[in-house]
């Protein structure tokens, strides 16, 4: 399957947009450690802020890996390939919220629901990768930490961890080793990817900056993901804000590879826009899922794994529009091509985590990747031994081998949770699709069970957390 | 003559045109028309267009921006003259996002949002430490403090805030207002925060609110 968002040729202008964004405005940040880092490689300082020269730029292009994996922990046999553009299914970062499974009301994320989720997507089969929800009853000073640990807990599936600041790293990457049985066992196999948000127009910040260069010389897999919103803090133009974008990206793809060649990075394109009326961050669609698809071309230009947000939109609860929105905003950019489709479960804008819409997600994470597996063209597909057959002998293709042969083989998609019933028996309960993922999504809370961390990684991420908040509180 | 500038500064201010509205303005002083009529008649009167525009949905963000933008241009060319007839604005309010915290754009909007609706504004940026919220409201006197937060894990500093502009026998002569994407009522009342804003124009009526004006 053959799909593109830009031509050729525009291919070619956004790339060399992109180089000029670099080495005409350049970036800022306020980390001493990145500033030495790219000067030091020929990058240089011009009224504050440094300017990339295209020699850079394309040095370190040509170290950054095409692919890797990621894996889960003891007990999960998936394997995440990167740079294959899968398509496979994350949940969504950092919602506040959650709309409560019973009574379906809006309210504060706790511990719980972090598990909840954790164990939902554990037990969901198309979905790949988990980011957490966050907490508000954990001590804050060690929440990405407290985060990681229950995430492990509670799924044996890759995760993907955001940095919220450079202080809390030395302790996830602890955790994160003594799950994977050690430091060395961590970087053959990553359990996880860590990303960082420099800051939209062309900023670095200080604490992204930092955090990025700790987890490229800790050996763990880097996302670069800041979220530049259209016409506030990025061109208002999908071409502006994706070229921008995309630099802010390239530029931490750069340091990454100056300080360590082919050490494993992503880029995580996330353009997002604003109600000019309210001010209010859109992740809906159209916009989101255009953007998503013109980023991921670059990304897949440059032969860098990607991912994107895809299960995204404006809607406040599990119904027609998140569908919809869920669907447009994933199914592009995994058309285009690309690695990991985020926030899975999300409503509102990505404020909310949503238990049935995890369910629904895991449906449309489904039937996304059965399209993008494409359709194999061949003497056996093309059946034309068949078709005479069928016409000569005047039969049915119903009863012929070669139907059986290919449904068994998946020929069509099976909806985990979609109605295909007749009328009269989906009429018995009248069940609509909402209704059946909260019904799928209690089923398996109650049913599902992940298999343990081992005793002694369990016992030593405890000392972690208690040795982590000491010193958190500590100072 | 006079009324035909006051117009023209008006209608520029409409259109959010810096250059037009320092050219009309440049050229009404020069007329000899009263600094503090260019203001009321012309610059106020233009942002109040441009208010009615937005709230009848003909105008968006950008158009606000560009009108308070041309505002001040034109305010800037009378200022030098009108020392002693003060500017009146509504109120003094200080914003700033808290420590730790990095999100700045729904500050942003709001801050703009209350410039154009006749507001004094100090802006103290992202990142900011709580005692540096206290300092700031002992050098300039804001009668409202505006505390922005957007993670779960910085929401606390608002709090913190408060309770240092209480320990500072401070608390009395300042209102508090919180906002940011995790922010809701029940923390506003929580923490004792005078109010929240769910969106620019909710806090500016907040603001109003606090301060008595209809
Ligand atoms: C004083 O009186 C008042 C009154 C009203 C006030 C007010 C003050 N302040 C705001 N209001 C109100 O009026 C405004 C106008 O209507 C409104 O302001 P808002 O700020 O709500 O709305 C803005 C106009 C538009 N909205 C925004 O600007 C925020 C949008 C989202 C997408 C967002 C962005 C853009 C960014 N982020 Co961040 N980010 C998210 C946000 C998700 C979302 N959908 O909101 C959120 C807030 N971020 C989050 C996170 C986790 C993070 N972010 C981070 C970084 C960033 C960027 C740098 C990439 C960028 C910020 C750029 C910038 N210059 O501000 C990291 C932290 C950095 C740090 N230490 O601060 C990082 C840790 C990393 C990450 N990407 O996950 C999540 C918070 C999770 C939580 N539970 O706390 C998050 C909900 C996204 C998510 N689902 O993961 C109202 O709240």
């Amino acid at each position: 399957m053959d799909f593109e968002f830009f031509n050729e040729t525009e291919l070619e202008q956004m790339h060399r947009a992109t180089v000029e964004i670099l080495t005409k405005i350049g970036i800022s940040t306020l980390s001493d450690r990145l500033k030495g880092l790219l000067l030091d490689n020929g990058c240089k300082e011009q009224g504050g802020r440094i300017l990339f020269t295209e020699e850079v730029i394309e040095k370190a292009l040509k170290t950054v890996p095409s692919n890797f994996n990621l894996y889960g922990r003891n007990g999960c046999e998936l394997v995440i390939e990167m740079g294959k553009q899968k398509a496979y299914a994350q949940t969504c970062v950092g919602a506040p919220s959650v709309i409560d499974l019973e009574t379906e009301e809006k309210r504060d994320a706790t511990l719980k629901d972090l598990e909840d989720f954790a164990k939902l997507a554990d037990a969901l089969e198309n979905i790949h990768l988990i980011s957490p929800v966050f907490p508000r009853d954990v001590p804050q000073e060690i929440i990405v930490t407290s985060e990681t640990a229950a995430t492990l807990r509670y799924s044996s599936k890759p995760q993907r961890i955001c940095a919220e600041s450079s202080h809390e790293l030395p302790y996830i990457i602890e955790v994160l080793a003594a799950a994977a049985g050690g430091m060395e066992a961590l970087r053959q196999r990553p359990i996880a990817y860590i990303e960082v948000s420099t800051i939209s127009p062309l900023n670095s910040g200080f604490h992204p900056a930092e955090a990025l260069i700790d987890i490229v010389e800790a050996g763990i897999p880097l996302g670069i993901v800041p979220c530049p919103m259209m016409g506030a803090t990025g061109p208002v133009t999908l071409a502006g804000c994706v070229a921008q974008h995309n630099a802010e990206i390239l530029s931490s793809v750069v340091a990454s590879q100056l300080l360590k060649p082919g050490a494993p990075v992503v880029m995580s394109p996330r353009v997002t826009f604003m109600d000019m009326k309210t001010g209010l961050g859109l992740w809906a669609m159209p916009e989101q899922g255009l953007a998503a698809a013109a980023s991921a071309q670059l990304a897949k230009y440059y032969n860098i794994p990607s991912t994107v947000t895809g299960y995204s939109g404006a809607a406040k609860v599990a119904d027609i529009q998140s569908g919809y929105e869920h669907l447009y905003n994933a199914l592009l950019p995994a058309l285009i091509g690309t690695d990991i489709i985020a926030a899975a479960g999300s409503l509102d804008n990505c404020l909310i985590s949503c238990y049935a819409m995890l369910v629904i997600d895991d449906e449309l994470s489904s039937v996304i990747r059965h399209t993008i597996a494409g359709c194999e063209v061949s003497e056996d597909t093309l059946a034309i031994d068949v078709i005479e057959e069928i016409v000569k002998t005047n039969e049915a293709f119903l009863g012929h081998k070669h139907t059986r042969k290919h449904l068994r083989a998946g020929a069509f998609w099976k909806p985990p949770i979609g109605d295909r019933s007749t009328y009269d028996s989906w009429a018995v309960n009248k069940m609509k699709l909402e209704d059946k993922a909260r019904q799928k999504a209690k089923e398996l809370l109650a049913t599902h069970e992940v298999v343990p961390l081992s005793p002694e990684a369990d016992a030593e991420i405890d000392e972690i957390l208690k040795k982590a908040l000491k010193e958190s509180t500590n100072n | 003559m006079s009324q035909e500038l006051l117009k023209n500064v008006l209608e520029a201010v409409v259109d959010g045109d810096v250059e037009a509205v320092t050219e009309f303005t440049e050229k009404a002083v020069a007329a000899g028309v009263k600094p503090l009529e260019i203001l009321n008649e012309g610059l106020v009167k233009g942002i109040e267009v441009v208010g009615e525009r937005f709230a009848e949905g003909d105008y968006f963000l950008p158009d606000l921006i560009l009108g308070a933008k041309a505002m001040d241009a034109g305010i800037s060319v009378i200022e030098p003259l009108l020392t002693s007839e003060k500017r009146d604005f509504l109120g003094k309010v200080m914003i700033g996002t808290v420590e730790g915290d990095l999100h700045d754009i729904g500050k942003n909007i709001v801050i703009m949002m209350l410039k154009s609706n006749g507001f004094e504004v100090f802006d103290l940026g992202v990142d900011v430490p709580s005692k540096v919220f206290v300092d700031k409201v002992k050098e300039l006197k804001p009668q409202i403090v505006g505390i922005s937060a957007l993670l779960t894990t910085t929401v606390n500093k608002q709090k913190e805030i408060i309770e240092l502009l209480q320990e500072e026998g401070l608390r009395d002569q300042v209102k508090v207002i919180i906002g940011g994407a995790p922010i809701n009522q029940a923390w506003a009342d929580k923490i004792g925060a005078d109010g929240y804003g769910e969106d620019a124009l909710s806090a500016v009526a907040l603001c109003k609110n606090l301060l008595g004006i209809k």
